[in-house]
């Protein structure tokens, strides 16, 4: 019963091989190989897909949003946690929208958000504003305003547990080591515990980013058209009636893979770096 | 007292860690009924030894016999050799019967049937009223007790047990150690092979003793024999032997030492003399003894010892009952010359 | 951190949290809520669409659970069996499966969907339920085995081993020790594989071709034509059951003490 690396290189191809599957279609799709509008082989889609702008337009604009996002979330997730820490009701309430997917989370976003949502409601009855217009366009804006509150409120939940976890756990741990070396309560508090937990939940916070960047969904309901969030230029290409530029869609997947995979390898660095520290 | 027919057989067993070589040329013959203890270092490869006999792991030489019947490629549900963690496993979704059940279930029997065959051996280790009982609510002998239990319902043909011991307060040691002793020593039952680094623990249970140095077996025999006489300075110094001197042996076969002069046969040079604090008696001067000066006195649990001085040299010796003694004082000692065991070489 | 300004804090997370899932409950339960009602009048207050709407509904949520029911268990068996493995490996192979298994998680859906979209359709189940199921198998084992190696690097296999000394073949080992000590946490992921399945969008539209239609590509398709009621049904629909299924497990890990 050794343990062996054969096991775990078949579990490693299995694992791979919907990844490979889908970057090999794309990858022919891309070139004209297959898919609908193949024409032969060409690299006329990859060419005009990296030297557009609406590509590095979309591109910039979704990291810029899932960015301000992933920090608004993160930052929210780690004063809750240590604010509500211990209460159990706290944590339930925190977590409880870990559940609504995110299609719902838009909806919810285009209800409360919108020039005549709730938000905007409430601010005609306190006297702020008289019509709709008034209130300001937070939903298919160019700043992609409801888009960043959108996707704040939906990573919170997994922020914030992971938060508490560290919270209750390796912080509480070195508050303790830090209380019995003499340090006052407070002192413990903001030079130990506080960086241990933003440290603690930086691994999660570049997960819930790179998992932001891919976002389909909330786009598709709360962003503008232009720029053009990357998840949704994909999949407009992909159904575009222009059968010829369907292999676009391709290349901006490939493009999105490769960042993702990017952030796969910087996430794991990052872990293995902290790994060897605490060893 | 021999052990049965059949039992565990190794042959040559190679060990590796690795790229490195851990143990080698390692050869273990253990009858049935018989206690064989492996003493070695932390880290010379005992455990590994023990998982490559059970097929938990591989062996990169040699070969393993159970019975008479080469097991060396077998997995290791399939032969008849069961291994004892050092941390009593017992699986904790399971009752105390239903552990000890388990090697008569996954044999076939059905559960009613196997708990029937198992309460025999729950009572033989006296855990009869806790068979109902889930292991989280046992303490630490009792979980050992369980284990063993399980092991004997398997009916194993060998048994191993990797430091038994080791994570029990000397009073529990001391509990189990006897219920190893009642359960396993009757000619039907299994070969034990039983893996430790303490001393003591090899030499209270076992009938042979087997020391693991450097990567290779220094020394094999009788414990008795082992302790009396160390084959080499190494083995001398890892049994803890209290008395390991400095001495030259002439050509004449006489060997000199802080202790006096003996006869051993043997080439000339350096040597060293080890003998058992227990044989170095110690008692109020005035006979024809050689005289010591004491320097400190250890507390053990059998009883004080004192550390005394003898030409440069310090000697650990087990006062006579009646002498009462300081730090400083003389005292006369006396050893008889069949407990002086003589090793080539010497320490410098 | 006084009771008191606990209190204030607590009151504040939950405003944040549940106004927005009000808000969903309010529109799903009223024809009409205009501007600027903070509440829908009495008369709107009744839902009211025709029974083609029901249909999509119903036949939407069919379609959710049964992929979602699928999808936990196949997702749970392959995660764990793959999980187990990359626990059990080396530090290398395992550093190397764990970021696999991230990838697939973190993969955009729309960029491996495309892909796949492709794959699907040269084998023929492109459009179809089975096609759908394959795809939501891809993220669901992603999550899965991160979910299994956390398992099994706390697994204490010494009793996988003693037990195959004490006589029990390798499937033995599965089914009478392995299995029953993991039962619980079993069931928790046959949940979150579900969990998964259940909220899936661009890889439904992509494989699913607009044919197979799930519950969230039905709110979608509600809110784009402007029937908002109907759109809020969809997501009260696609909301409650996850949040009942992680109420009930932060409920059980209280119970039994244990820590996320």
């Amino acid at each position: 019963m050794t343990r062996g690396n054969a096991p775990a290189a078949i579990a490693s191809l299995v694992l791979a091989s919907p990844v490979v599957i889908g970057a090999a279609y794309s990858g022919l799709a891309a070139v004209g190989a297959v898919g609908a509008g193949a024409d032969g082989l060409s690299g006329a889609a990859l060419v005009h897909v990296l030297t557009s702008s609406v590509t590095w337009q979309g591109v910039a604009w979704t990291v810029a949003t899932a960015g301000v996002a992933t920090f608004l979330a993160t930052a929210a997730a780690v004063v809750v946690a240590v604010r509500v820490r211990g209460s159990r009701t706290g944590r339930l309430l925190a977590v409880l929208p870990m559940g609504v997917p995110h299609v719902a989370a838009a909806l919810a976003a285009l209800l409360m958000l919108g020039q005549s949502g709730l938000l905007s409601r409430l601010a005609r009855l306190a006297g702020l504003t008289a019509i709709p217009s008034d209130f300001p366009a937070l939903v298919y804006d160019q700043a992609g305003v409801a888009l960043v509150i959108a996707s704040a409120w939906k990573e919170f939940p997994y922020l914030a547990l992971t938060a508490l976890a560290v919270l209750l756990t390796d912080a509480a741990r070195l508050e303790e080591v830090a209380r019995t070396l003499g340090a006052t309560s407070t002192q413990a508090f903001w030079r130990i515990t506080w960086p241990r937990v933003w440290l603690g939940t930086a691994p999660a916070a570049l997960a819930a980013f790179a998992f932001l960047l891919g976002q389909y969904e909330m786009p598709a309901l709360l962003a503008p058209s232009n720029p053009t969030a990357l998840a949704l230029l994909t999949y407009e290409r992909s159904i575009d009636p222009m059968l010829a530029r369907r292999a676009e869609a391709h290349v901006l997947a490939l493009l999105a893979l490769v960042i993702s995979a990017s952030i796969v390898i910087l996430y794991a660095r990052l872990q293995h770096r902290g790994q060897s520290e605490s060893a | 007292m021999t052990g049965g027919a059949g039992g565990l057989d190794v042959r040559g067993a190679d060990v590796r860690f690795g790229v490195r070589v851990g143990l080698s040329a390692i050869d273990l013959r253990v009858g049935r009924g018989e206690r064989a203890a492996l003493l070695g270092p932390s880290g010379v490869g005992k455990t590994s030894l023990l998982r490559a006999i059970a097929g938990l792991d591989r062996l990169s030489a040699g070969s393993v016999s159970v019975d008479g019947r080469d097991v060396t490629g077998e997995l290791p549900e399939r032969r008849g050799i069961v291994y004892m963690h050092q941390a009593a496993s017992l699986f904790p979704h399971l009752s105390v019967l239903d552990n000890v059940a388990f090697p008569l279930e996954v044999r076939g029997l059905s559960r009613a049937e196997a708990r029937i065959r198992a309460m025999p051996v729950v009572e033989r280790v006296r855990l009869g009223p806790l068979a109902s009982r889930a292991p989280a609510t046992l303490s630490g002998g009792q979980l050992h007790r369980a284990a063993l239990a399980r092991a004997l319902a398997a009916d194993p043909a060998v048994l191993l047990l990797d430091e038994p011991f080791s994570s029990l307060d000397p009073e529990l040691r001391a509990d189990v150690r006897q219920a190893v002793v009642e359960l396993l020593g009757d000619r039907v039952g299994p070969a034990v092979v039983l893996v430790t680094h303490d001393i003591d623990e090899a030499t209270g249970l076992a009938d042979t003793l087997t020391v693991l140095l450097d990567g290779r077996i220094a020394q094999a025999g009788r414990p008795a024999a082992v302790l009396r006489a160390p084959q080499s300075l190494a083995v001398a110094r890892f049994i803890g032997i209290d008395n390991i001197l400095p001495g030259v042996r002439d050509e004449t076969n006489v060997v000199t030492c802080a202790l006096g002069q003996f006869p051993s046969a043997g080439p000339a040079g350096p040597v060293s003399v080890t003998v058992r604090a227990g044989s170095v008696r110690a008692r109020a001067p005035g006979g024809r003894g050689r005289t010591a000066r004491v320097v400190g006195t250890l507390e053990r649990v059998s009883g004080p010892v004192l550390r005394v001085r003898i030409d440069g040299d310090d000697v650990v010796a087990t006062p006579n009952t009646e002498l009462t003694c300081a730090t400083g004082d003389l005292v006369e000692l006396c050893v008889e010359p069949s407990s002086i065991h003589v090793i080539r070489g010497s320490e410098a | 951190m006084t009771r008191h300004r606990q209190r204030w804090w607590l009151a504040g997370v939950a405003l944040w949290t549940l106004v927005p899932i009000a808000a969903l409950v309010v529109r799903a339960l009223a024809r009409a809520w205009r501007y600027p009602q903070i509440l829908p009048g009495a008369g709107d207050a009744w839902p009211m669409f025709g029974a083609a709407a029901t249909g999509r509904l119903t036949e939407a949520l069919m379609t959710s659970l049964v992929l979602a029911m699928a999808i936990g268990p196949a997702s749970a068996v392959i995660g764990f069996t793959i999980g187990r493995a990359i626990a059990r490996a080396p530090r290398p192979a395992r550093r190397v499966g764990l970021a696999l298994a991230l990838f697939l998680v973190i993969a955009p859906p729309t960029a491996l969907g495309v892909g796949l979209q492709v794959a699907t359709l040269a084998i023929g189940v492109g459009g179809t339920l089975f096609g759908v199921f394959l795809a939501h198998l891809v993220p669901a084992a992603g999550y899965l085995t991160l979910f299994a190696v956390g398992i099994f690097t706390t697994f204490d296999f010494v009793l996988e081993e003693e037990a195959r000394t004490l006589g029990a073949r390798p499937w033995q080992v599965w089914s009478r020790i392995t299995i029953p000590i993991l039962r619980r946490r079993l069931a928790e992921a046959v949940v979150l594989g579900a969990l998964v399945s259940w909220g899936q969008v661009a890889l439904t539209l992509l494989i699913g071709g607009g044919v197979v239609r799930t519950l969230p590509v039905e709110l979608l398709s509600f809110v784009r034509s402007g029937s908002d009621q109907l759109g809020a049904l969809a997501a009260l629909a696609v909301s409650v059951p996850p949040m009942l299924a992680i109420g009930l497990l932060q409920v059980g890990i209280r119970r039994t003490g244990a820590t996320l």
